[in-house]
């Protein structure tokens, strides 16, 4: 979860740059504006920016659709060899979220874990892991976030 | 007794040819009477086996049929489908007798409501689910067989990985339910299979 938080505020402030790089580039292109005016309009992006900032972090927090989550583990044959509770073949995602909480890098690091078919021993024999069955970046950061929320 | 109930007998009947078929009536009318009870039973029986009795009730209907609707057992590129029976009542006579006989329990349940809400099914499942669990391990996964025959399941056809793991599970003597769980319906937290103690 605060993985997924981290990304967004990380969105958030991209984004404020952006307000903020638009924003002295209007700025250039008119000269003739008043500094005054200039400082009210830059808080005014500020502001807004923060706004976004808050909105985004509150939408990452209830962002993860559940039920889009565990769709995409079931089309991917995930519970195969994963169970959110119990051992199989590959750890619980229970266990995964503890081994990840609190760890700012979490979701790039499954997303990459995910995404590369990484080799992982299974018995003693290595294997590819497979890869969710989806083209969606974003499908896969929710499942990654539902994961780490178990 | 049986002296009186003869002398009364001979006494209605006193010739031969009439006792014969009085008591040929009686047989045939016996016969007749119990072949339509067995046909009955057999077709009531049949009829619990039915995807309409087994949704008959809401608890089936709004929780584990409604989770089994899309799975691999109810839809799929042939159309051959696995219904409620197929996966949780045994074929043979003897154990589907027996299997019936302990559902019948299961109106006690239905009509003081164990699991009239959903709350109360989500708190059961875990329970439920083993109980499931427990009768597959001690039966090798009977009903699993009645469609999956393990001496005609193609390894060829098999993924690699499928491969490795049906191996690995002969010889550590697993059987059907110890890896394939939470097929049908959705898996319960707790313990899985595996860890089901067997009485």
């Amino acid at each position: 979860m605060s993985a997924a938080v981290q990304g967004s505020r990380n969105t958030a402030i991209a984004l404020c740059a952006l307000a903020d790089g638009s924003e002295t580039g209007a700025g250039s292109h008119l000269p003739t504006e008043k500094p005054e005016k200039k400082m009210s309009k830059r808080l005014i992006s500020i502001t807004a920016a923060t706004g976004v900032l808050l909105i985004a972090a509150f939408n990452a927090q209830a962002a993860v659709d559940a039920d889009a989550a565990e769709a995409l583990a079931k089309k991917s044959k995930c519970f195969t060899c994963h169970s959110v509770d119990k051992k199989k073949d590959g750890p619980a995602y229970k266990d995964v979220a503890a081994k990840y909480k609190g760890k700012p890098d979490a979701e790039q690091k499954l997303f990459i874990h995910l995404t590369t078919n990484p080799k992982v021993k299974v018995d003693g024999k290595e294997e590819s892991h497979e890869s969710p069955k989806t083209k969606n970046e974003a499908e896969i950061r929710n499942l990654i976030g539902w994961i780490l929320s178990r | 007794m049986f002296k009186k109930i003869w002398a009364i007998f001979r006494e209605r009947f006193p010739s031969r040819l009439k006792a014969s078929l009085f008591v040929g009536g009686v047989l045939f009318g016996v016969l007749v009477v119990s072949g339509l009870l067995v046909t009955a039973g057999a077709a009531g029986l049949a009829w619990t086996n039915t995807e309409e009795f087994c949704t008959g009730c809401h608890e089936m209907r709004d929780n584990v049929y409604a989770e089994y609707k899309g799975t691999i057992h109810d839809t799929n590129r042939t159309g051959v489908r696995a219904i409620c029976p197929d996966c949780h009542v045994p074929r043979p006579p003897v154990d589907l007798i027996k299997r019936k006989l302990r559902a019948s329990f299961e109106l006690w349940g239905h009509f003081t409501g164990v699991i009239d809400t959903r709350e109360k099914f989500e708190a059961e499942r875990s329970k439920l689910a083993q109980n499931v669990w427990r009768r597959m391990r001690q039966t090798d996964s009977l009903e699993c067989r009645n469609c999956h025959h393990a001496e005609k399941m193609s390894s060829d056809l098999q993924s690699d990985k499928a491969k490795a793991r049906h191996a690995k599970a002969k010889i550590d003597g697993k059987t059907c339910i110890d890896c394939h769980f939470g097929i049908a319906h959705k898996e319960p937290a707790g313990p899985g299979p595996a860890d089901v103690k067997l009485d």
